[in-house]
């Protein structure tokens, strides 16, 4: 019996979820993503301590997305955005330093970007219990000679801290 | 009892939920599908590569497969960075070039000022060409919207570009295949139809034969569009 309430309490929450910070109408895992976040699912933490979370993602062959800090102002930054789950600080961040990269018609003009593999270490310190992680990376992708709209990979990590 | 009829009824409207979820997702996906489909459409057949340019002077280029292609271009009207309104179909006798681009775009950066000195080569034959920027905007927030407009209109003075810069109202794209990859560019002929596209950043010499096209030249060079490498 629970279990139907709690389903029934789910589904209409789909229908009525209150927006996010991050969320457009088009939900992330609605659009067709250049990044995948690839794992982990799940980490195990000391409660009350700062510990460390690698989240791996990939960037789909091809493609390079800008580093969190590009070298044009008016370039977009890849950026992790997470809402704090209720037992959750989340403190700094960091980002792996871009590689440089050229445009085949302008070799000289370096961009930062991040290809292939990379992973973006977040500090974070939980109360005991159970906890989801749910945030999107927010990043900008282009290939050799386009570019596509920013987009939004979804991340989600279930923390268990003891 | 009662409660029991509760209950059915909870589930019912949870699974019916659960499926109208499902479904419009479904449908979400199917038209980005569609909508990238198109996008792939546009990409020019290639017409014979410079070299074999001279062997094919006065036939026509092969486009069949861009929907746009000898189609009338969507007419629309658009604020400039200055605020001032520009309609496309208010260039009618004027060659286009429309050129969709956005501020974090570095192709189109490369492009730009090609398309500036192209402008200048050729104005005097009835040359015009049209940036429209890509760039989000935030319709909500009245103090955001203005910064980013601004943003717009300093990107553009810092690439000295010489041209309209219009700024897109999340609608002017959609008839032109929603456009997704940038520089997207479309080539009109004095008559306002489509003789050429590119998706992606082209090679100088084909914006150049692309811009003769549409002022009624005879040169034909490869018209090979570029993008949607590993998009999915």
């Amino acid at each position: 019996m629970r279990a139907l309430i709690a389903l029934a309490i789910l589904a209409s929450g789909i229908a009525s979820a209150q927006k996010l910070p991050w969320q457009t109408d088009e939900t992330p895992a609605q659009q067709p993503q250049s990044v995948k976040f690839l794992y982990p699912e799940q980490v195990s933490v000391a409660a009350g301590k700062e510990s460390v979370v690698e989240l791996h993602f990939k960037i789909n062959p091809g493609l390079h997305i800008n580093s969190h800090v590009p070298r044009e102002k008016s370039f977009i930054p890849t950026q992790l955005i997470v809402a704090e789950p209720t037992g959750v600080k989340i403190g700094q961040v960091d980002f792996p330093e871009g590689s440089d990269y050229s445009l085949a018609f302008a070799p000289n003009e370096k961009l930062s970007v991040y290809t292939g593999e990379f992973v973006v270490r977040a500090h974070i310190t939980a109360q005991a219990g159970e906890h989801l992680l749910d945030g999107v990376l927010r990043y900008q992708a282009c290939d050799t000679n386009a570019c596509y709209p920013p987009r939004k990979a979804p991340v989600a990590v279930d923390i268990v801290a003891r | 009892m009662k409660r029991n009829y509760l209950v059915i009824v909870v589930v019912v409207v949870a699974v019916v939920l659960m499926a109208w979820a499902g479904v419009a997702n479904y449908r979400k996906r199917k038209e980005e599908q569609d909508r990238l489909k198109q996008m792939q459409a546009m990409m020019m057949t290639a017409t014979p590569p410079p070299s074999a340019a001279g062997a094919n002077s006065g036939s026509e280029p092969e486009m069949m497969t861009n929907p746009l292609a000898g189609k009338v271009a969507p007419d629309f009207t658009l604020k400039d960075t200055t605020g001032r309104k520009v309609s496309l179909s208010s260039y009618k006798g004027k060659a286009v070039v429309l050129d969709f681009w956005a501020t974090w775009c570095a192709p189109c950066k490369i492009e730009i000022p090609w398309l500036e000195k192209l402008r200048d080569q050729y104005a005097s034959q009835g040359l015009e060409v049209l940036g429209v920027s890509e760039d989000d905007l935030d319709l909500d927030d009245k103090a955001k919207l203005a910064k980013e407009k601004q943003d717009i209109a300093d990107s553009a003075t810092k690439l000295h570009i010489n041209y309209p810069v219009l700024i897109d109202d999340n609608e002017t794209s959609k008839p032109y295949g929603g456009i997704d990859a940038l520089p997207t560019t479309f080539y009109i002929d004095r008559n306002g139809k489509v003789v050429a596209a590119t998706i992606g950043l082209a090679d100088r010499d084909e914006i150049e034969a692309n811009i003769q096209k549409s002022l009624g030249g005879q040169k034909t060079v490869g018209s090979e569009t570029q993008a949607q490498k590993g998009q999915p």
